[in-house]
């Protein structure tokens, strides 16, 4: 047994807690800048999270006990196979489908609460949040897809080792048509503003979310800020060259993350149908022709300056 | 004003009216007997008055008598026509005007409900439509006293009045 | 019926902390008040910077605000939403509506005393209060919060029968079905 890849895994699970969690309170200061207000202390999301946990529990059915149980530990098992930095816990299982299928169980297991709980607006809220996932994963799967061809391999690990060297080697400079499509798709994975058409708390009351209270809240916060630490590492290690040091991860992640909430507070939110056909023009198209040069040409693999 | 005129000339033509006021250039309003009244307004329609703007009551207490007033708009030439009509307060009777303006529905209840007017054909006039479970005479009626229903349902505080009207008792 | 701030246990007060320093409202505007809590969340007295926030449903409110008078009508949807909400739970009711009925004292159809029927932690009063007021009541929650004084929460479980009771006097029945929400 390999007990060392538990104990980074669980690191690395402490890690992205204390880390995502703090960057959230601070992307809330980031907005409040933005709208000319004071902002809540960096630590608030924190503050937020153990509040909602002392609250008293309420329920409605096993299932919408399990499913919530199910997504947390879902995302955090995917987490645990996420490469941060170089440092992988289970060698060779850093591999991009393993983090593909595992993320689906967060939020299937999300979605199987929400409906349990019975509330139409839960309902209406999963219906939109597999809608989007629907939009957001054709562009973005075909644009790692073409990555994966290129490179000839599917470990993140490896992908992000292959770009060392300089920015110019990074892919999204390399690709610079899929790096674009990842990004779009990344704001639609994190559900950020113009993409927030599940959660819409003005319209149909904070969608899958509208049943909880209390400790299920806080475990799906939780389970957001968990899923919001793989995408974006998703992201840095597929396109910015993942980090030779912790701290040029760190930093990248947090120049993606607070360019999404920059471009967040800025914009208004899309209609659900809307959205789709957002997604099937502009990126979609762009990641084709990505593929197509790829494919036909090679350039970016092999590079070109 | 000559569409004006021509309609005030063609009501009078064709109607017993009461009265005639007229209190604004694009407003008039016409007193009429009870029975007349789904005539004149099924003519109105027919004449392009085709939207109800309004239906509701007036409590005439001293003279024991309700007063409905229809309120009717016409689109192409701006003008608000009232029509207006007394009924008995102790038996408030009226036939339903949803056959000539469907959406009359809710004001009937609403009148139903605040008044007790009872409106003929209309089955739906009887459900409660604002007040739930509502369990005195109906509240806009002149008899009815706000401050006595509210002393009996709802709890007050306890609390020192520091400023009071000349002769107020509270 | 008193309780008393040192019957809490420890794990309470770490609870209370967090309680006290993360409040979100729910966003049931009942009257006139509605309109003093944008300038109170907006960039002029900014109520995310003490960690407030609005909030679109019950089950994720701890604070229920109610924000001017209430018909008896709104009074049984507001009963039906503090009850769904979790506890601990506080309610601030708003202005003098809900102290005494404000302008509304003689009428057939709005209640004169909010504490009545729901426990109520604070009051603002004023009519309408200004958002000075509004933060300033927030404040003072937090810490009753912090002190473990806000127990409305509480004594709405013990005193169940008599909340019940008066709920029933003035609403006839606390559950009813209407046509719209069916």
């Amino acid at each position: 047994m390999n007990y060392m890849g538990f104990i980074i895994g669980f690191g690395l699970l402490l890690f992205a807690f204390a880390w995502q969690v703090s960057l959230d309170g601070i992307q809330r200061k980031i907005t409040a800048r933005i709208h000319k207000r004071f902002g809540p202390p960096w630590y608030q999301t924190f503050l937020d999270i153990f509040k909602a946990m002392s609250k008293e529990p309420i329920s409605h059915g096993w299932i919408y006990d399990f499913g919530v149980m199910m997504a947390l530990g879902g995302t955090m098992a995917t987490l645990i196979f996420m490469p941060v930095a170089g440092i992988i816990s289970f060698d060779n299982m850093d591999n991009f489908f393993v983090i593909t299928y595992l993320l689906a169980i967060g939020s299937l297991g999300m979605a199987m609460s929400a409906v349990g709980s019975g509330n139409p607006w839960a309902s209406i809220g999963v219906m939109r949040a597999l809608t989007q996932m629907v939009g957001y994963e054709l562009p973005f799967i075909i644009t790692v897809m073409t990555i994966i061809f290129g490179f000839k391999t599917s470990s993140i690990s490896t992908i992000a080792h292959l770009q060392q060297g300089g920015f110019l080697y990074w892919n999204m400079f390399r690709f610079p048509l899929g790096g674009i499509v990842a990004f779009v798709s990344l704001m639609g994975m994190l559900g950020k503003k113009p993409f927030d058409t599940p959660i819409a708390p003005a319209e149909i009351a904070s969608g899958p979310l509208v049943e909880y209270g209390g400790k299920h809240l806080a475990m799906l916060i939780l389970q957001h800020e968990f899923s919001t630490f793989i995408e974006v590492s998703l992201f840095v290690n597929l396109f910015l060259g993942g980090g030779p040091t912790i701290i040029a991860f760190l930093t990248k992640y947090f120049l993606v993350y607070t360019l999404t909430t920059m471009i967040a507070t800025a914009v208004g939110r899309f209609k659900i149908d809307d959205l789709i056909k957002f997604y099937y023009k502009v990126p979609l198209a762009m990641a084709v022709v990505q593929a197509l040069v790829v494919v036909f040409t090679g350039l970016g693999v092999t590079i070109w300056f | 004003m000559n569409s004006m005129n021509k309609i005030i000339e063609d009501i009078k033509s064709k109607y017993n009216v009461l009265n005639i006021e007229q209190p604004t250039k694009q407003q008039v309003s016409f007193d009429f007997e009870s029975r007349d009244i789904h005539a004149i307004l099924a003519y109105l329609k027919s004449i392009g008055w085709n939207q109800l703007t309004f239906l509701t009551c007036v409590d005439f207490i001293d003279d024991k008598e309700f007063q409905l007033v229809f309120i009717l708009m016409n689109w192409e030439t701006g003008i608000t026509i009232q029509v207006r009509t007394r009924l008995d307060r102790e038996k408030p009777l009226f036939k339903t005007i949803v056959p000539i303006f469907p959406g009359a529905k809710f004001y009937e209840r609403d009148v139903h409900e605040f008044f007790g007017v009872e409106f003929e054909g209309n089955e739906d006039s009887k459900k409660g439509l604002f007040l739930e479970l509502w369990d005195d005479i109906p509240p806009m009626r002149k008899d009815f006293d706000p401050q006595k229903y509210s002393d009996k349902k709802y709890a007050k505080r306890d609390y020192n009045v520091d400023f009071k009207k000349e002769g107020e008792e509270r | 019926m008193v309780l008393d701030e040192k019957d809490r246990k420890t794990w309470e007060e770490l609870g209370d902390f967090f309680r006290g320093k993360s409040m979100w409202m729910m966003h049931f505007c009942t009257g006139c008040g509605a309109i003093e809590l944008p300038p109170a969340m907006t960039s002029r007295f900014d109520m995310e910077r003490i960690g407030m926030g609005p909030m679109a449903t019950p089950r994720q409110s701890d604070v229920l605000l109610v924000t001017g008078y209430l018909s008896a009508k709104t009074l049984r949807r507001v009963i039906y939403s503090y009850e769904q909400m979790l506890n601990p739970k506080y309610v601030i009711g708003f202005g003098s509506c809900t102290l005494n009925g404000g302008v509304y004292y003689d009428s057939y159809s709005t209640i004169n005393k909010l504490d009545n029927y729901i426990p109520v932690d604070v009051f603002v009063a004023g009519c309408m209060p200004r958002p000075e007021a509004v933060m300033n009541a927030f404040k003072d929650l937090m810490d009753k919060i912090k002190a473990g004084t806000a127990n409305g929460w509480k004594k709405y479980q013990e005193n169940k029968e008599w909340y019940e009771e008066n709920q029933k006097l003035a609403l006839g029945e606390v559950d009813v079905k209407d046509e719209f929400h069916e």
